[in-house]
């Protein structure tokens, strides 16, 4: 198995060179993404250019492509963190009942005198 | 066990064989052992992301403006330093597997000079923070400072992951240098390269953490305002 | 005589001549096993002991063998011996090691000398874990969930505990990746999934709990340690930080650490029942698959241990709903055990008795967890003696139990030798009774408002802690005896064959007993279902070379 099953040197090579260009091409895109596209949603924009990059890096530098078994495995990892955002930033952070009497938001409405420190004495 | 490993046959009742898979020279066992060590990063780094987005939301605008003060211009060469990187370290393992160790050599040593340029631009970018007073245990960053409460999160886990993701690439760089001696002991050879495939899809995990850490904490921001640099 | 793994191994370095030094460098998976249970133990008797202590100050209202502090530091270590060098890598780093490559017909584990190293990490984490007694401030005063910001701001020797457990993480996570790829590997030809023995689905879910989930745990003790020393201001709330994202970060992996505990014990459960009632195990499928959703839904339950601690009123709504869905699973399991023991021809060998005994306890132990897992009810009854009984019928009277179930049953596999049946029973019901007198009251204290984790109380509860003191005596008791029972089992006991039990998986079928260092003389062909009985008789036999003679 770990023997060397005829290696398309040249083919390879070439799916190598224009993965690195695509990768390039997205990492310019992120550079300019703010004055060009979604620029009220920039966040959202840069990520989904990410996972494109993921995407690629994933699929032919790691090859992924036609691992069935640890594609299924990288997709049950990668579904369980997403159930953890979703949980954990959709369900109960994006809910936070507490602003007012909060020690962790910012002291503007209540409760100045717990969190901010004063800077002298 | 490099050396001559036969493997043991099993019958069934009709008399067909079977090979039996033993843990010796098991190629595709030692790519599946790595690639759930990956998962565990996955995990890891998720944990982390998690812990961003959490304070993400509970201070948008504080994280945009703190995300606009990072020094873009450092941060996007970095980028595509590791990006070179992953492409070298992936030729080098593809010289290997066709034969060609000198090649493969050669592209190792180029992938250590690239993590090393990697790490200097970080020193160069973390020395400019510390001089505007933003660093852990430091200036702005103190309890008694008044910067505001998401901005002190976002740059507590700014050094905190990318400190993290430069450890990872000095173990990389670590991770090298012993293939390196490996090769030259002959125990990696176009024959048997499973720990050159694992070394190269580690850095390409590691490459993979900063394709999401670095519009995470760059990109962001850009709307807002501010070119890059302080 | 043929040789035994006691006699030779093979090293992860070199050939060394003395027998110490190969038991050090020991690569065998068997060794590697009894060597885990051998410091285990240690350990385990180490928290014992802790426990009694507490038992023993709590015996009267007010102060009288140690104060507050030392009562705080007793708890933290009994909690982090006893999760963190004992039950989590319990059954799968003994059994796991010694019985799961002889299920499926292999000579080792994938990685053998990763599973050396692992060994070697596990020991350095315990040294970091227990050197805290005696370097810097003190244990660890926290509890062995190391909430902020209190540990954060704690002077005692906190940083120690948590490297120990990031390392002790690290183990844990190597094991499951040897198990995983071991599972996947290295099954004899012809084994499918679902021909694979119970007890290698048990391992194999809890293989990626402890891959999947620990490392979340990892990240959020470095977290902490960064916390602690650089300030980030996670955790801190004068920076910002939240405590209650430390408690979901901890939990994520903490909730399913208990699960990760009790797959492997069920799996325990799984080979014993069908062999002490001489019938093929009812519903394999269901108790397979309920292991692996058990697995599933135990990574989104972890809520339900911060009702209490400031969460979205809709994320305890959902996290309640969830929970309850982790009792569906578990009680497929059940029934199926129970069906497989009806018209069965009962053994009540030892094995047995720990394993029905288990399922009175761990049904009580489950049963209350699903009371609490209300959300009405848990703000009543969280952080009394209600959880802490709630949960050690579910450790000790599930998982342990069955540890020692397996232990007895795998016994004569190990040693090649047999205990002594009768006395083997009497320390049974001792442990028996004593669990239940020590931790049964407590349900009522607690219902009653006894807080846990405190060294003084209001004089009324008085009679609940000395019932449970008197049960605590009996249990350790017992302990003692059968552990003596077992030892002396293992010096002077009557050799028996290779399949005293007459039980059916392919770790009965070997060459020896003990077995020999590369397990099965040759790998079988495995088209059969592993638990199969005719008439109360094993169905599938094998020659000297492992082909069936049926």
């Amino acid at each position: 198995m770990g023997t060397n099953t005829s290696v398309n040197y040249q083919e390879e090579k070439a799916v190598y060179y224009k993965v690195l260009a695509g990768l390039l091409l997205l990492t310019a895109i992120t550079f300019i993404q703010p004055h060009l596209f979604m620029a009220q949603s920039t966040f959202l924009a840069q990520m989904l250019i990410a996972v494109i990059k993921a995407w690629l890096i994933v699929i032919y530098y790691m090859h992924l492509k036609g691992e069935k078994l640890i594609g299924a495995m990288v997709i049950f990892a990668l579904l369980l963190v997403l159930v953890f955002f979703v949980i954990v930033i959709g369900v109960d952070v994006s809910h936070f009942q507490f602003k007012g009497e909060s020690y962790i938001t910012e002291p503007i409405t209540t409760g100045a005198a717990h969190s901010a420190t004063p800077a002298h004495h | 066990m490099a050396h001559a490993y036969v493997p043991e046959i099993a019958v069934d009742r009709e008399g067909n064989e079977h090979v039996v898979q033993g843990w010796q020279d098991d190629f595709y066992g030692g790519k599946l052992g790595f690639w759930l060590f990956m998962l565990t990063e996955v995990m890891m780094f998720g944990g982390m992301f998690l812990a961003l987005a959490y304070y993400n939301t509970l201070h948008p605008q504080e994280f945009l403006e703190a995300s606009a003060s990072l020094n873009r211009l450092l941060g996007g060469t970095n980028t595509v330093i590791l990006l070179v990187s992953a492409l070298t370290m992936g030729l080098g393992l593809l010289k290997m597997r066709a034969g060609d160790v000198k090649g493969a050599k050669l592209m190792i040593w180029a992938t250590i000079l690239l993590a090393v340029i990697f790490l200097v631009i970080k020193g160069f970018e973390w020395t400019a923070e510390y001089d505007h007073g933003i660093f852990l245990m430091h200036g702005q960053m103190l309890p008694e400072s008044t910067m505001a409460f998401g901005k002190k999160l976002f740059f507590g886990m700014y050094f905190t992951m990318t400190g993290l993701h430069g450890f990872h690439i000095i173990i990389g760089i670590g991770l090298m240098l012993w293939l390196l001696k490996r090769i030259n002991a002959n125990k990696v050879n176009p024959h048997h390269y499973i720990l050159y495939f694992n070394i190269a899809l580690y850095w390409d995990i590691v490459h993979l953490i900063w394709v999401f850490v670095f519009p995470y904490y760059y990109m962001i921001g850009a709307a807002t305002g501010g070119t890059s640099g302080h | 005589m043929s040789k035994t793994y006691f006699d030779e191994t093979h090293c992860a370095i070199g050939h060394p001549k003395s027998t110490f030094m190969q038991w050090m460098l020991t690569i065998d998976h068997k060794r590697i096993g009894i060597m885990y249970a051998a410091v285990m133990f240690t350990f385990f008797f180490v928290a014992v002991a802790t426990a009694f202590l507490m038992r023993l100050e709590l015996f009267a209202p007010g102060q009288q063998y140690i104060d507050g502090n030392t009562f705080n530091q007793a708890f933290t270590l009994h909690g982090v011996i006893m999760i963190f060098l004992f039950i989590v890598p319990g059954i799968p780093a003994i059994f796991g090691n010694i019985v799961m490559p002889l299920m499926i017909g292999a000579k080792d584990v994938s990685f053998p000398r990763l599973n050396w190293f692992t060994f070697w990490l596990y020991i350095l984490g315990c040294i970091i874990a227990v050197s805290s007694l005696w370097v810097g401030n003190g244990f660890a005063d926290t509890g062995w969930t190391f909430y902020a910001p209190y540990s954060i701001n704690t002077n005692t020797n906190v940083i120690f505990t948590l490297v120990a457990a990031f390392i002790l993480g690290m183990a844990s996570i190597l094991t499951g990746l040897n198990f995983l790829v071991t599972i996947h590997r290295l099954r004899a030809p012809g084994m499918t999934f679902f021909k694979m023995p119970l007890f290698v689905w048990g391992i194999y879910a809890t293989a990626w709990i402890q891959l999947l989930a620990t490392p979340v745990v990892g990240i959020t003790l470095v977290l902490a340690i960064m916390e602690k020393y650089f300030g980030i201001g996670i955790f801190d709330p004068a920076k910002g930080g939240d405590p209650v994202l430390f408690e979901h970060l901890f939990w994520i992996y903490s909730h399913p650490a208990v699960y990760l505990m009790i797959l492997p014990a069920f799996g325990i459960m799984s080979e014993i029942i069908p062999v002490f009632s001489r019938r093929e195990i009812f519903g394999y499928r269901t108790i397979a698959l309920s292991s692996a959703s058990i697995a599933g839904i135990g990574y989104l339950v972890w809520g339900h241990h911060l009702y209490t601690s400031g969460m979205a009123d809709i994320a305890k709504t959902v996290f309640s709903f969830l929970t309850f869905f982790v009792a569906i699973p578990t009680g497929i399991k059940f029934y199926d055990w129970i069906a497989t023991m009806y018209k069965g021809k009962i053994v009540l060998a030892t094995p047995m008795l720990w394993a029905l005994g288990t399922i009175i306890t761990f049904a009580i132990g489950g049963l209350t967890g699903v009371t609490i897992a209300m959300i009405g009810v848990d703000i009543h009854l969280q952080d009394t003696y209600y959880t802490v009984a709630h949960f050690h019928y579910a450790m000790l009277g599930g998982v342990v139990f069955l540890l020692f179930a397996g232990m007895h049953y795998w016994f004569p596999l190990v040693t090649g030798r047999m205990y002594n049946e009768s006395h083997a029973k009497v320390a049974f019901y001792l442990n028996f009774i004593g669990f239940n007198l020590l931790w049964f009251p407590m349900f009522i204290a607690g219902y009653l408002g006894m807080p846990r984790r405190y060294f003084d109380y209001l004089p009324e509860f008085q009679i609940y802690h000395q019932a449970s003191f008197v049960g605590a005596v009996i249990f350790i008791t017992g302990l003692i005896y059968m552990f003596y029972v077992l030892i002396q089992g293992w010096r002077k006991g009557p050799k028996v064959g290779v399949n005293p039990w007459r039980a059916t998986t392919l770790e009965w079928h070997l060459p020896s007993s003990p077995p020999p260092l590369e397990n099965h003389s040759k790998v079988p062909y495995v088209d059969f279902d592993p638990y199969e009985y005719h008439h109360g008789e094993p169905v599938v036999k094998f020659d000297e070379n492992m082909r069936r003679i049926d």
